[in-house]
Formats: structure tokens, sequence, C-alpha cells
């Protein structure tokens, strides 16, 4: 059973929805990613089970009891801010301690866990510090380390790593996973930041206009988007439509325009109704020299546009199935205007609906 | 050089207040201390020991602060909610909020006047009621005279909170929520502390106002004397000008002592403000 189930519920702000008929479930021990634009209602959902926002209809069961109407400061959740939220009247240790403070835990406890949670961030010493006396890396492992001293049930994080530089990102988001995997804590996630959401998740919702498009473990979503939306987001910057499908010889054939390509069959295209098929710019293989016959999902074109990225060059080339975008490295490039061969194998080309 | 063309822009303001503040002040406060060209503490000496005076004195400070406090208990709730607002609807009520401070102090105290007075607004009111049997005596009285001061300075600390509650993350009242504050818990440890430094300034302001303040408390104070309308009185209609400045002094050293006091307890209270 889950440990926490969003059930149906919608959630407007100034009239408009921005939830509709909602639902989500999350398995205890888990770390979820909400992954979206801006706007999606990622950040919405989150606030919604801390319990900032109250819900216009449905429910929100945690541990098996309804959480719907249970108020903030009752719920035992910890929130880690995207603006980490210190009180800048405190020092470090009394912003660690103020949970523990409202709960009544006896001075010697509190003095005893604050120290143990600043030992799991790494931040002894820094106890009569103050926020402003902190680096923002530093006041970030404070939030964590609040958060996580009151033992919460659920850990929420809203994009709490998007006001630290580059490399302090990567460092904290290996720090974040490292904590939440020591203490088996819940963790709800959200960022719009792909590469941290997929590093550090056991599982990722991707959300768009305020539904889930899709909810699997990071490989299964890099691999095998299910939705357009989902490749797009994750790179797939090939669409081809197609028209007729049939199955022959374990293979799916699919017919575009006068050709007819194959696909294998696999995760992505298996039961799958899906009459789109995407393919990463980096599984086009482009070539001046005609492919031997043998050589299937093969399309003609012409570079329409050639730019250098460092380790590749990019070229996008006109098809008469349109426009393909392809990354390939190479010594010389192709010029805009030359003709050029595209193939794919069968393996890359994903179904998605 | 360029140096000193920034200090010659601080040069005419300073010309100006060294020459029409500072001197005269200092010319006041040093002729307190001569009389017929010798030292002498007489004139402090002479008022620390009439009773009269010290009175006086008394309820003004009284005065101050109950008008203080009275202002800080409610100010601070329509800050808050001030601060709450939305651009247009904050700019609307900032602006009636400070309304009392734009009317000329004469008529506002005539008005509380009208209000206050044995057959007043108030009185009348409560007589018809049956709330009260006689008329209440609250003009001429330290009361009048501190209703009459807290309309008037109301709106210095409402000001002086919004501009420090608006600048609160209001992340840090959903920060001690999740950590289980209630929404009164979270509003006293994490809006009041933070309120402080706009609370002191506030604070000092209507203070000092209030032990300044010379329209209302002679309107409405009728005989009641506070120090600044005693000085009126000793320089105006005694003449008196020597136990004037003595006073003068006096109250510039109480405003100084009520700053340096007010700044302790910022300190105090929120050491990292």
């Amino acid at each position: 059973m889950a440990l926490l189930t969003l059930e149906n519920v919608s959630v407007a702000y100034e009239n408009q929805n921005i939830l509709d008929n909602f639902s989500l479930n999350i398995e205890k021990g888990q770390l979820i990613s909400l992954l979206g634009p801006s706007g999606c209602g990622k950040t919405t959902t989150l606030r919604l089970i801390a319990g900032f926002l109250e819900a216009k209809a449905g429910r929100f069961l945690f541990d098996g009891k309804d959480y719907t109407r249970v108020p903030v400061n009752k719920r035992n959740f910890g929130f880690v801010f995207q603006s980490y939220a210190l009180f800048p009247h405190l020092s470090v240790f009394d912003n660690v301690a103020f949970g523990l403070r409202l709960r009544k835990v006896n001075q010697a406890e509190i003095d005893q866990r604050v120290r143990h949670i600043l030992d799991v961030v790494s931040l002894n010493g820094f106890e009569k510090r103050f926020p402003k006396e902190l680096s923002g890396g530093q006041r970030q492992r404070v939030a964590i380390a609040r958060a996580l001293v009151i033992q919460p049930d659920l850990l929420l994080f809203d994009e709490p790593l998007s006001n630290l530089d580059a490399n302090l990102r990567v460092n904290m988001r290996v720090e974040i996973r490292r904590i939440q995997q020591e203490l088996g804590i819940t963790t709800v996630y959200v960022s719009h930041d792909q590469e941290e959401c997929f590093s550090i998740s056991d599982q990722v919702a991707i959300m768009n206009k305020g539904i889930i498009e899709q909810l699997d473990d990071p490989a299964t979503i890099f691999k095998y988007p299910r939705t357009e939306f989902v490749a797009r987001f994750i790179g797939f910057n090939n669409f081809i439509d197609f028209g007729e499908r049939t199955e022959q010889d374990g293979e799916i054939h699919l017919t575009a325009g006068s050709h007819t390509f194959r696909a294998a069959k696999n995760p992505g295209t298996a039961n799958h109704s899906g009459k789109k098929g995407a393919i990463r710019p980096d599984d086009l293989v482009v070539s001046a020299e005609e492919p031997a016959d043998s050589v299937r999902n093969v399309l003609k074109g012409k570079v329409k546009v050639s730019t250098f990225l460092g380790r590749s060059y990019q070229y996008v080339v006109e098809t008469d199935l349109g426009d393909f975008t392809v990354n390939q490295e190479m010594d010389s490039p192709y010029k805009a205007g030359q003709p050029v061969y595209l193939m794919f194998p069968k393996e890359k080309l994903v179904l998605v609906d | 050089m360029k140096k000193l063309g920034l200090y010659l822009l601080l040069l005419p303001g300073l010309l100006f207040l060294t020459l029409f503040m500072v001197i005269p002040i200092a010319m006041t406060v040093l002729s307190t201390f001569f009389q017929e060209g010798s030292f002498t503490l007489e004139g402090y000496l002479h008022f620390l020991a009439d009773p009269y005076f010290l009175k006086i004195l008394w309820t003004t400070l009284q005065v101050s602060v109950v008008t203080t406090i009275a202002c800080i208990l409610l100010g601070f709730p329509a800050a808050y909610y001030i601060s709450k607002l939305g651009p247009r609807k904050k700019g609307v009520l900032l602006a009636l909020a400070i309304f009392p401070l734009l009317t000329s102090s004469v008529v506002r105290s005539f008005s509380w006047m009208i209000i206050l007075g044995k057959k007043g607004l108030l009185n009348s009111s409560l007589l018809s009621l049956g709330l009260i049997e006689k008329p209440l005596e609250i003009l001429y009285t330290p009361s009048a005279m501190m209703i009459g001061l807290i309309h008037l300075f109301l709106p210095l600390i409402i000001i002086t909170l919004v501009g420090v509650m608006e600048n609160i993350d209001p992340d840090l009242l959903k920060a001690a929520e999740s950590l289980g504050a209630s929404k009164f818990t979270a509003f006293r440890q994490v809006i009041v502390p933070l309120s402080v430094p706009g609370l002191i300034i506030g604070s000092i302001l209507v203070f000092v106002g209030s032990l300044t303040a010379y329209t209302t408390p002679a309107l409405l104070g009728g005989k009641q004397r506070v120090i600044s309308t005693f000085l009126y009185q000793n320089a105006i209609t005694l003449n008196d000008w020597h136990m004037a400045s003595v006073i003068a002094t006096i109250m510039i050293a109480i405003t100084f002592i009520v700053i340096g006091l007010m700044n302790k307890l910022a300190t105090k209270l929120n050491p990292k403000g």
C-alpha cells in the first residue's frame, strides 16, 4: 500500500484550476521527483502535500489516515524551501532547534539531536553562526538539518538547489540523496532541472499542465518516453507521423509517406497504440554516401543548417518527412546544401502518444 | 580630488544644520551652566528640588510612555495586515493611515475637544444610552492628551512597521508552521522579533514626539502641564529664559537617554537585526 495518496484532488488559484482530478501514489522510503516546466503544477502539488494549500475537492491520504484537513503544523512533514527560509534572527543552533522546542523536547535531548543532525549535514562547529554569516551551500544544509531534526514522516523539497552555483548543485544533490537513503525517509522533490531529478530519484513524475504525463523510474523515462511531451522534454527532437502499423517477424512495420520503417519491439513500442515516432538527435546517423540496400530505415535529405557544438556537429536535415536534427562527431563537417542520407537503428525508434 | 568633490555636496546641508541647529542648541545647553558669568548648576538643582516641576516631568513621561505603548499595540496588528496586502490596497490604506499627520494639529485637537468635552459627543452618547450616570471627566486630563497624541502618532509606527514587515519573507511563516508552530506561535516567534527594528524606530519617533508635542497637550490638557507647555510658560509668560533653557536641556537629555536605551533593547531582542 502506498504511504501517500492524492486522490482526485483539485486545486484552483484565482479561479483557475492548477490541478484537476489529480492522483498520485508514493511508496514508503522512495525519493520521487516532480519534474516539469514552470506552471505545470509541480509546486502546487508539493504545497498541497505540505498543507500550505487546500484542495477544493479530493482527498489526501497519508499512512492510511485522511490528512486532507490536517493543518500544516500537525502534519510532521519537513519542508525545505527554495529560499531556505532560515530564521535570520536565530543562530544555526536555534534554527535547527526550533521544531524541537515547539515539541517541548527537553534541553539535553535538543542538544544531542541538534548536534547529531549537524553532523549528518557536515556543519559541526557552525552552531553559533547566524544565517547571514553562511554561504549558500551552508544555508542549504541548515535548512535540511532543520527539516530533518524533527524526524519528519515525509520530507519535501521545493527547488532546493536553484539558488546555488553549478558545482555546488552537483555536490548538494549527491548529499541530499545520501542523507535520504541513510535515513530511509520518503521524499518528494520538486525541480525543473532534469539532470538533477534523474540523478537522485527512484521515481520521476513528468508533469505538464496539471497532469502527470509519465511516472516511472528515471532510466525507463529516459529510454522510453510515453508521450510526445515527455519525449520532447528529455531531448527527443525528431518526430515522424506514421500511417499504417503492422507486425511482421517480431518487428513493427510503420509507413510514413512512401517510406516504410521498422521498429524493434520493446517497452517503448510494444503494447503501445502510438502512431508517432520519436528519435534522439544522437541516435540518427548522417552520411553522404548512399547506404547498401540491406540497410533499413533510411531517409534521403539535404543539409539545411550546420552548427558546431564542440564535440560534435549538429545538422538540420531537410527531408520529405520534414526537418530532422542530428548530432554527429566528425572531423570535416558537411556543408549546407549537401545531399545526405539519414539512418537509425530499429531499436532507437520510440512510439509515443 | 574626486572625493573632495563629493564632500562638497555635503557642505550646504551641513552648513545649514551647524548654523541653525548645532550652534543654537550648544549655546542653549551651555547657557544653562552659567549665570552672570560664573559656572552654576543652580537651574538644575532648582528644578530637581521643586515637587511641582518633578510632577510635570513625571506626567510627561507617563503620557509619553502610555502613548508609545498604545501606539505599538494598536499599530502592530494594523501594520501586519497592511503589509500583507497587494500594492494597490496597501497604498490606499497607508494613505488613510497617515491622514492624521496631514491635518493641522489645532483642527485635530479641537475636534477631540468636541468629542471628549463634558457635553461632548462621547459623554452625551454614553448618557443617552444609560451606560453612565454623570459625564466622564476626560477633557483637560492626561487621558485626553494621550488620546490626542495616539491619534497623531499612530501613523508613524504603522509606517515604520509596514516598511519592516513587508520585507519579511513569507516563507518564514510557512517554515515555522511546517516545523510545528501554530499560526499564532509563528507570528510571535518570527514576525515579532523580525519587526523589532521597525518597532524601535517607531517607538523612538512616537516617544520623542509625545515628549516634545506642544499643541495637542496645550489644547487638550487644559491646566494640566507637560514639560513642553511648561517650557513655553517659562519662556513666554514668565520670561525666565534661563529656566526655559534648563528645561530644554533636560528634554534633550531624556531624548538621548531613551534612544540609547531603545538601541540597547534592540540589540538584546534581535542580536543580528
